[in-house]
């Protein structure tokens, strides 16, 4: 895949990719190291709590997403990191067993004033489990390289 | 030290949920798993980038703050259950709102957490309530590096 720059996204563009199956496992392994909460931990306990069944981390969700996006779009772009999400929204649980992918819509672009060789891309992330329910939404901005610098245009 | 139930809970409280050292294998470990970006994975190519050098996921920053959120939470849970006390159920959280990497966390860096309760809000359910924290990761030099508020369920205490 060629690089992506900040002139390649439009907005309303909107592009599907990924198909992750997440384990019981991973789920497991994710929360002993950052979210040791019983119905991330353990199935039993799991049960008895408020989620019913085994669920994974809302931030394991994050990460498992971040992965499919970096594969997709990320890694090998000119893509500089984000200043920041507005909202992440988590609508569903995320169970052993599901296969999840992921929906990109590109929500607006813009140069930034004060670097002309980065333009901000405001992207709406949402993960789809294999039924298709929408299990998360995430909507932030990412800093992509410029093709042609702002400046050399001036 | 906040209560455990909704109603244990003020706008404006605040309370340390403790410190983490980021280590270059922990950096490297996490960015493997979710976040293969150059800057966080490869010295060289993070010195070229924008951040100037390698820096932490920051979906490692913040999984970081969820682990001492939780630690502190089992904790307290632990102290009233040892007081013969039942602790409430555990709520689910909702999501996230305004979460900005103000600064990069870079190897060695050691990030002291703190959490402000920002909102309050009732929900339908009579059993549950909705609060919004602020939490705040600030460096060993005093800088911030990231914030968020984190909107989850907290149990309300029976009438």
């Amino acid at each position: 895949m060629d690089a992506l720059y900040f002139e390649d996204f439009s907005p309303g563009e909107v592009v599907e990719f990924g198909d992750r199956l997440v384990t019981a496992e991973e789920i497991v392994e994710f929360a002993r190291q950052f979210d040791p909460q019983p119905f991330h931990l353990d199935e039993a306990a799991a049960r008895q709590s408020v989620a019913g069944g085994l669920i994974a981390s809302g931030w394991h969700s994050v990460a498992l997403m971040m992965r499919m996006i970096c594969d997709e779009l990320f890694v090998g772009s000119s893509s500089q990191g984000s200043p920041g999400i507005e909202s992440i929204d988590w609508l569903k649980p995320v169970r052993p067993g599901d296969r999840l992918s992921v929906r990109l819509t590109t929500v607006g672009t813009r140069p930034t004033r004060s670097r002309p060789e980065i333009g901000v891309v405001e992207m709406r992330f949402d993960l789809l489990n294999q039924n298709r329910e929408l299990v998360m939404r995430q909507q932030g901005s990412v800093f992509f390289g410029r093709r042609t610098n702002g400046e050399a245009q001036r | 030290m906040i209560g455990m139930w909704y109603e244990d809970h003020e706008v404006g409280q605040t309370a340390p949920l403790g410190a983490h050292r980021f280590t270059r294998e922990a950096i490297l470990d996490f960015a493997r798993q979710f976040d293969p970006q150059p800057f966080h994975l490869d010295e060289a190519a993070a010195a070229k980038s924008m951040f100037g050098g390698l820096c932490a996921s920051g979906w490692h920053t913040v999984s970081v703050s969820m682990r001492l959120l939780v630690d502190g939470r089992r904790a307290q849970r632990q102290a009233l259950a040892a007081h013969g006390e039942t602790p409430p159920p555990l709520g689910l959280g909702r999501g996230v709102r305004d979460l900005r990497w103000s600064a990069p966390v870079r190897p060695g860096d050691e990030i002291a957490f703190s959490l402000r309760v920002e909102s309050l809000r009732e929900t339908r359910r009579p059993d549950w309530g909705l609060i919004g924290m602020r939490i705040v990761g600030v460096n060993q030099d005093g800088r911030e590096v990231c914030a968020y508020t984190l909107i989850g369920l907290a149990a309300r205490r029976p009438a």
